[in-house]
């Protein structure tokens, strides 16, 4: 397994972890209305969310330094933002007409920019890598 | 269709059996570059060619040939 695809394959792993504890913690302590009306809630989201990224950074950078990356590797990299692309296309997409159907009668409450542009974040990150991984499994289908 | 077949694998071999992470050392790139260029899963840039070339000390025909089917 070249170095890439191992390092693409820790931050899914990882990326995946994160999203679920999110989404668990964001739903056993009470969803949308509680987050918007308990602090220590937000800031429990908060410390998971930016947590997540600095320790996501902190992951890719380590393993970085540990790589050999050659221009096979780097065609796949360039590559991976067309999956991102598309993953955060998306989410967008779901995130509108939910939010749209949801909320159409009373307007959208503010705090979903906070969730959709915290969501989008998470999803960016785990496309990235699912978009290395697929680079890697088509070239090494040879298509 | 066109196809860039090489005789890497085989240059190894007449080399003393050098190991695929040699070449990729001296070639700069991955092992995992060069298993994929000897099971024909990648075709490299003209640079990587000349690389591959000469750590074996020969010419880039001698390491890679084009063919073209109809």
């Amino acid at each position: 397994m070249a170095p890439l695809q191992k390092r693409a394959l820790y931050g899914l792993a990882f990326g995946v972890v994160w999203a679920i504890a999110i989404i668990v913690v964001f739903i056993v302590k009470g969803g949308v209305s509680t987050f918007t009306e308990d602090q220590g809630f937000r800031i429990v989201i908060d410390v998971l969310w930016v947590g997540g990224l600095i320790f996501y950074g902190i992951l890719m950078l380590t393993l970085r330094k540990q790589s050999q990356v050659d221009e096979r590797d780097r065609l796949i990299l360039g590559r991976a933002p067309v999956v991102q692309l598309w993953a955060v296309i998306f989410s967008m997409v779901i995130w509108t007409i939910v939010l749209t159907e949801s909320y159409w009668d009373q307007g959208i409450p503010p705090i979903f920019m906070y969730l959709v542009f915290m969501s989008t974040i998470i999803v960016s990150a785990v496309a990235q890598s699912i978009g290395i991984l697929i680079g890697y499994w088509r070239m090494g289908r040879n298509d | 269709m066109t196809k860039v077949k090489n005789r890497i694998r085989r240059l190894r071999f007449d080399h003393d059996e050098m190991t695929q992470q040699e070449l990729a050392n001296r070639a700069g790139c991955t092992r995992q570059t060069i298993i994929a260029l000897e099971q024909g899963k990648y075709v490299p840039s003209i640079e990587l060619a000349f690389r591959i070339a000469k750590a074996f000390g020969v010419t880039l025909e001698e390491v890679f040939q084009y063919e073209e089917s109809t």
